[in-house]
């Protein structure tokens, strides 16, 4: 697998709203032939979002991973050591044909799941993604440690903007590029680096 | 002075509509020429392709909706099929698959499912998927 990295020096820090974002360029450049790709939103609902890539999308699906977090019932407490309930959270994706999706976007939900659900979510995704699909995601640096509440959304294609800044505590440890490669049965990492603490990566099936 | 009192979401101005109360619950198909508001329970289809469904906010509809435009305040589980504009309000709950010429979804509101534009008044289905994506370097 390859994982690349570039820095964004000109921005690219969705705090300071709306900013450009070297990731989405990229992807939106890639995905230029595709005249209506299908695209999965995985994140909270956001109007300015949903209006920017209905534009873009042949077929727009969406189910939210996010929020539903903070539901107890996705806790199986009744064992002596909880245990994460990942059918029930994967149960909020649509109805998505396997192989079909040409562009997911996956916000920071990858640093709000706790360990041993992730695999079985990226592979969840991973089997919805059409070859040469791309999962656009954030992840916090390890020195960031607060935001897990932080919404984007979209100001455009390529601009990122903060719909709520984040001040809650991250709860599990920051992931690795190396972590997300390991868990991927194929494709390739895609790295860019901003000021704001936050990555965007995107993976290549 | 202007009357502040709460009104169920209208229809559109002026049209004249019919209106599903709380205590309603039905089960069936519904057509109609004319605007129509759900505040109760219904199951089945409605096809009001000419006019407005709008689904109040205490409207519970498991159904699949065909109309000119749909505004949703309640919930509403089944596909949907505006020929204009479906408008997802903040209280609005809908899971299922939309099909417009515009769709709105306001913060807040619940939506899961998908979504397909119909572009140019053309009912199409999506275009072919391409068969491969060019990898820029």
């Amino acid at each position: 697998m390859l994982a690349r990295s570039g820095r964004s020096d000109a921005g690219a820090d969705p705090r300071s709203a709306p900013a450009p974002s070297f990731g989405l360029r990229w992807l939106w450049q890639y995905a230029q032939d595709l005249p209506r790709p299908y695209v999965l939103d995985c994140g909270p609902l956001r109007s300015a979002t949903l209006a920017v890539l209905l534009g873009r999308s042949g077929r727009f699906y969406r189910g939210d991973l996010i929020t539903p977090l903070k539901r107890p019932d996705l806790w199986d407490r009744t064992r002596k050591t909880p245990v994460f309930r990942t059918e029930l959270l994967l149960a909020e994706l649509p109805s998505v044909a396997p192989a079909s999706l040409s562009l997911v976007f996956c916000w920071h939900l990858l640093d709000l799941l706790p360990r041993e659900a992730l695999a079985d979510v990226l592979l969840q995704v991973h089997k919805l993604m059409e070859s040469g699909g791309v999962l656009f995601c954030l992840l916090r640096e390890p020195r960031l440690d607060r935001g897990a509440d932080a919404e984007w959304e979209l100001d455009g294609l390529n601009c990122l903007k903060h719909a709520r800044e984040g001040t809650t505590p991250f709860p599990y440890p920051a992931l690795s590029n190396r972590e997300i490669d390991r868990l991927l049965p194929t494709g390739s990492v895609k790295t860019f680096l901003t000021r704001s603490g936050w990555r965007e990566v995107l993976v290549v099936k | 002075m202007p009357d502040a009192t709460p009104r169920p979401p209208a229809a559109s101005g002026g049209q004249p509509s019919s209106t599903l109360g709380r205590s309603v619950t039905i089960k069936g198909e519904l057509s109609a020429k004319e605007d129509l508001v759900i505040e109760g329970q219904f199951e089945g289809t409605i096809d009001v392709a000419e006019h407005t469904v709008t689904v109040g906010p205490q409207g519970q509809v498991k159904s699949e909706i065909r109309a000119r435009q749909v505004v949703v305040h309640g919930s509403v589980n089944g596909k949907i099929t505006a020929r204009e504009k479906i408008d997802i309000r903040r209280t609005g709950n809908v899971t299922g698959d939309l099909q417009a010429a515009g769709v709105a979804i306001e913060d807040g509101a619940y939506f899961k499912g998908s979504i397909e534009i119909l572009r140019e008044g053309r009912a199409e289905a999506a275009p072919a998927r391409p068969v491969a994506i060019p990898r820029p370097s």
